[in-house]
């Protein structure tokens, strides 16, 4: 479809490529073609899209990394009928995307700050589209650390890209699995526990930085209280939340957080702001 | 805002002057017994006097089933028809005002195409009424939100025109309107007096239980944890049939489910949702409301709290649905703070 | 084009599930020429038991053991097995009298002499044997699911068939509400919905039909019930017609 873009109505995308990260997840690239550039470069890091699949429906995702030239990159896990369905799908195959929709990271403010990084499981796909950011204004950013835990080191997502980031020093980087073979753990290089452990650990300038966390929702409860404990303040602790955002725009009513819904308010929310919202994390 | 009166008598003139403006609707009888908005075929069998109908006019704005986007060729397309011109006559000032509401909603940018296509087709026509034991409105201080208002009155109606399109009909109706004497009745007052004897109702249960008065736009939302024991007997009784959120004016959840055709395309449908349901909250390995309680909960916040960016907005109109069509008698206002306490 | 292949059949059933996929009349020529039906005894004679489907389509509940081995074949030939309709899904009217009918006193009173020989077990759904991915609920389901479901099937994925009960459908379509103003034995609040309250709408009440809803509330419908003078044998008799085992002091 050409023409103005629409908040409504998906945009026609192509699948182009397929790389599968594990067993169950894969990085999806999509071509929504040169009229799509436009409103997809209006992306902010932790803005969603809804990706539709032609007779499954439609998921909010948060994409992989910035959009550019209407190419968009989608890291998917399979978990139900939709991403079943994505999963099974040849290259060439048609798909839509509405969006991008909600609230990403407040970039502009976090720059002159030290970035704290903590992505647990699939969440690092969010904050991979944050890092791209990053990187692209590194000089913009005080020192960025990440801090990223995985079920085991199988399963561990972009961690070549991420390690070589880390070696050319642009991030300090700090992985960590919950199991691993004895044989794996050095090798990995990362260490065997949970990211709460990680933060324990570490010193850093906490009343000066900003820390963004995504990852499965027990995850925000522990870190949460590190972050504040460390000093981080509650407005500067960035939360990308998940909720099952329908429409997108703020009227099916399903993503309500408290009062907030998800995806217009955030999915990206500041702890300040859910604090008073016992139902929040 | 003009007053004009017009007769008893000429009220059956008057309706076909309406026609002119959209198929003409109203609260008429089902077959069954039911009070429903209905096309009118026969004047005489409009319910002038109706106490509520079992689905409030949100029907002719949002559609129970509605396709929104078909697929096919691979491509996306808008699935909405042209709706077609529609007159709602003789509704009540709260279902005016869940109207309003769903307007808000619904029109705020981006406007929901479907929502704003059937809206700017849609006339209304308003009439007083007398609350029955089930109606827990307040009379609000404003003008009910229409384009012509019909206020009971001796031998006739004053009728009020708020809209450019109320001067319109009153223009094509001007055979069967006189200009109201406001001087000889002692008052000049354009607004409507949606309820007799002051702006609260008392709430009297049919049952006799104790009364709940609703304060419109301050509720507190922390009451939805609070210990109030009606909590969990709500949450015990409530049959989750979805009868309180499907005839309320102002609820209007929805899903978006899409449906494959035998032939390769596929259509993506709008149906109504309902906050009491299991898989309101759910995602993909796990739900954010698995217990009923903690749907009344979101359901309470919802209708008297609102959500963004409507918060701290009550969309309780007052209608009275939900407490008259409950199975098991819950009415959420029981939650509320008692008057004066 | 890749014509999914697939198998229809019925177990113990009236076979009237099967006959309202025969009933799709318009649409027969788009399924014929859209899948591969390999197996469907009801539809036509002949057929390979060596034979593998993607799809297997299973009616009826399993209550002999020519039954259980039609079951376990069809799942073990096919990559997804649906169950079609209350019986295959919940045992259905198959299944009314599990709870208060002990099997063989059964067999005998219908049988008389010739009991001995029959043999069969008390009446179960398809899942309390082998793994059911998916169901269409309904004696029968309507059609338009049954068309849902094969569209869906083509597409690579599974309808989003309702959960919802009787009710929200009966409301939106304003029916009177027969349990509230006629006083009736209406099941519709801890019923499926999808039906589009079919029989609400023509003034009988909901007899249930399409199986519980998830989260039925029993015990509360059991009180509404007995508040409207029901008697407690009479309320289960009736919530037993479609589904035998009802928990009557569950509500969520």
């Amino acid at each position: 479809m050409t023409g103005p873009f629409s908040p409504h109505i998906p945009v026609a995308a192509t699948l182009t490529a397929k790389r599968d990260l594990t067993s169950d997840t894969a990085l999806f690239t999509l071509s929504a073609g040169r009229d799509a550039a436009g409103f997809l470069s209006t992306f902010v890091p932790g803005q969603f899209v809804q990706l539709s699949v032609p007779g499954g429906g439609e998921i909010p995702i948060s994409p992989a990394e910035p959009p550019s030239a209407g190419m968009i990159r989608l890291c998917v896990r399979r978990v139900g009928h939709v991403t079943g369905l994505l999963h099974r799908l040849p290259a060439g195959s048609p798909l839509g995307i509405r969006g991008p929709f909600g609230r990403g990271f407040p970039v502009d403010e976090m720059a002159g700050h030290p970035v704290l990084l903590l992505a647990g499981g699939l969440g690092i796909a969010p904050l991979r589209s944050l890092i791209s950011h990053l990187m692209a204004y590194r000089e913009k950013f005080g020192e960025i650390t990440l801090m990223y835990g995985a079920r085991e080191p199988s399963v561990m997502l972009f961690r070549d890209e991420l390690v070589e980031l880390a070696g050319r020093g642009l991030i300090r980087l700090y992985l960590t699995v919950d199991f691993a073979p004895e044989d794996q753990v050095g090798g990995y290089s990362c260490a065997r526990g949970l990211l709460p452990d990680l933060l324990e650990g570490f010193r850093f300038d906490a009343a000066n930085s900003y820390a963004a966390v995504c990852g499965p929702p027990p995850l925000y409860r522990c870190l949460t209280a590190d972050l504040e404990q460390a000093g981080v303040h509650p407005s500067r602790v960035l939360l990308s939340l998940e909720r099952r955002m329908r429409c997108g725009i703020g009227r099916c009513c399903h993503c309500a957080i408290g009062q907030k819904l998800c995806c217009t308010d955030g999915p990206v929310f500041r702890l300040s702001e859910l604090k008073d919202i016992p139902e929040a994390l | 805002m003009a007053t004009m009166f017009l007769k008893e008598s000429l009220l059956g003139e008057f309706l076909e002057t309406l026609r002119l403006f959209g198929e003409l609707a109203g609260p008429t009888l089902s077959v069954q017994g039911v009070t429903v908005l209905a096309p009118v075929t026969d004047p005489s069998l409009l319910l002038l006097d109706y106490k509520r109908t079992q689905i409030p006019p949100k029907k002719y704005l949002l559609p129970f089933r509605e396709k929104v986007i078909s697929f096919s060729k691979g491509g996306y397309h808008n699935g909405g028809d042209e709706p077609a011109r529609t007159v709602l006559f003789a509704i009540h000032p709260c279902d005016l005002e869940g109207i309003a509401y769903l307007d808000r909603v619904f029109l705020a940018d981006p406007a929901d195409p479907g929502y704003a296509r059937r809206r700017s087709g849609l006339t209304l026509v308003g009439i007083s009424c007398e609350p029955d034991d089930f109606c827990f409105c307040s009379g609000t201080g404003e003008a009910a939100p229409c384009d012509l208002f019909l206020n009971r009155a001796e031998g006739g109606f004053e009728v009020t025109l708020s809209t450019a399109r109320g001067e319109e009909i009153a223009a094509a109706a001007r055979g069967c309107l006189t200009a109201f004497d406001s001087a000889s009745k002692g008052k000049k007052s354009p607004l409507p007096p949606l309820r007799k004897g002051g702006d609260v109702v008392p709430a009297v249960r049919p049952q006799g239980l104790k009364r709940a008065t609703l304060v419109p736009g301050s509720v507190d939302p922390e009451l939805r944890f609070s210990g109030h024991p009606l909590w969990e007997e709500f949450a015990r009784r409530c049959v989750g049939c979805g009868a309180c959120s499907v005839c309320c004016p102002t609820c209007y959840c929805f899903d978006l489910r899409e449906y494959p055709e035998l032939t390769g395309g596929h259509r993506r449908m709008r149906e109504w949702d309902n906050c009491l349901f299991k898989n309101h909250g759910e995602v993909a390995g796990g739900n954010f409301r698995p217990e009923r309680l903690d749907r009344l909960r979101y359901r309470f916040l919802h209708k008297f709290c609102g959500f963004s960016p409507l918060e701290g907005m009550s969309s309780c109109v007052g209608c009275g649905r939900c407490r008259q069509f409950c199975p098991v008698d819950i009415d959420l206002r029981e939650l509320l703070p008692e008057e004066g306490s | 084009m890749n014509r999914p292949r697939l198998a229809i059949a019925g177990l113990t059933a009236c076979s009237g599930c099967q006959l309202m996929l025969l009933n799709c009349e318009g649409e027969l020529p788009e399924i014929v020429e859209r899948f591969e039906i390999v197996h469907f005894p009801m539809g036509e004679s002949g057929s390979d038991p060596l034979d593998r489907y993607d799809v297997a389509i299973v009616e009826g509940a399993v209550s002999t053991p020519k039954d259980h081995q039609t079951l376990f074949r069809l799942r073990n030939a096919s990559r997804t097995l649906i169950a079609l309709g209350t019986c295959a899904l919940f045992g259905g009217v198959a299944a009314m009298n599990n709870g208060t009918w002990d099997r063989g006193e059964a067999l005998r009173e219908v049988y008389g002499e010739g009991a001995g020989e029959i043999d069969s077990f008390r009446p179960a759904a398809l899942g309390s044997f082998v793994t059911v991915d998916f169901a269409v609920t309904g004696c029968p389901p309507e059609k338009s699911e049954i068309l849902e479901l094969l569209s869906a099937l083509l597409a690579g994925t599974l309808p989003p068939l309702p959960s919802y009960p009787v009710c929200l459908e009966c409301r939106s379509r304003e029916n009177l509400c027969l349990l509230l103003e006629r006083d009736d034995l209406c099941l519709g609040p801890v019923t499926r919905g999808g039906c589009n309250a079919r029989c609400p709408a023509t003034g009988i009440a909901c007899e249930g039909c399409r199986g519980p809803v998830e989260e039925a509330n029993v015990a509360q419908e059991l009180e509404l019930l007995l508040e409207r003078r029901f008697s407690k044998e009479e309320i289960v008799r009736r919530m037993s017609r479609f589904k035998a085992e009802w928990d009557y002091g569950q509500r969520r």
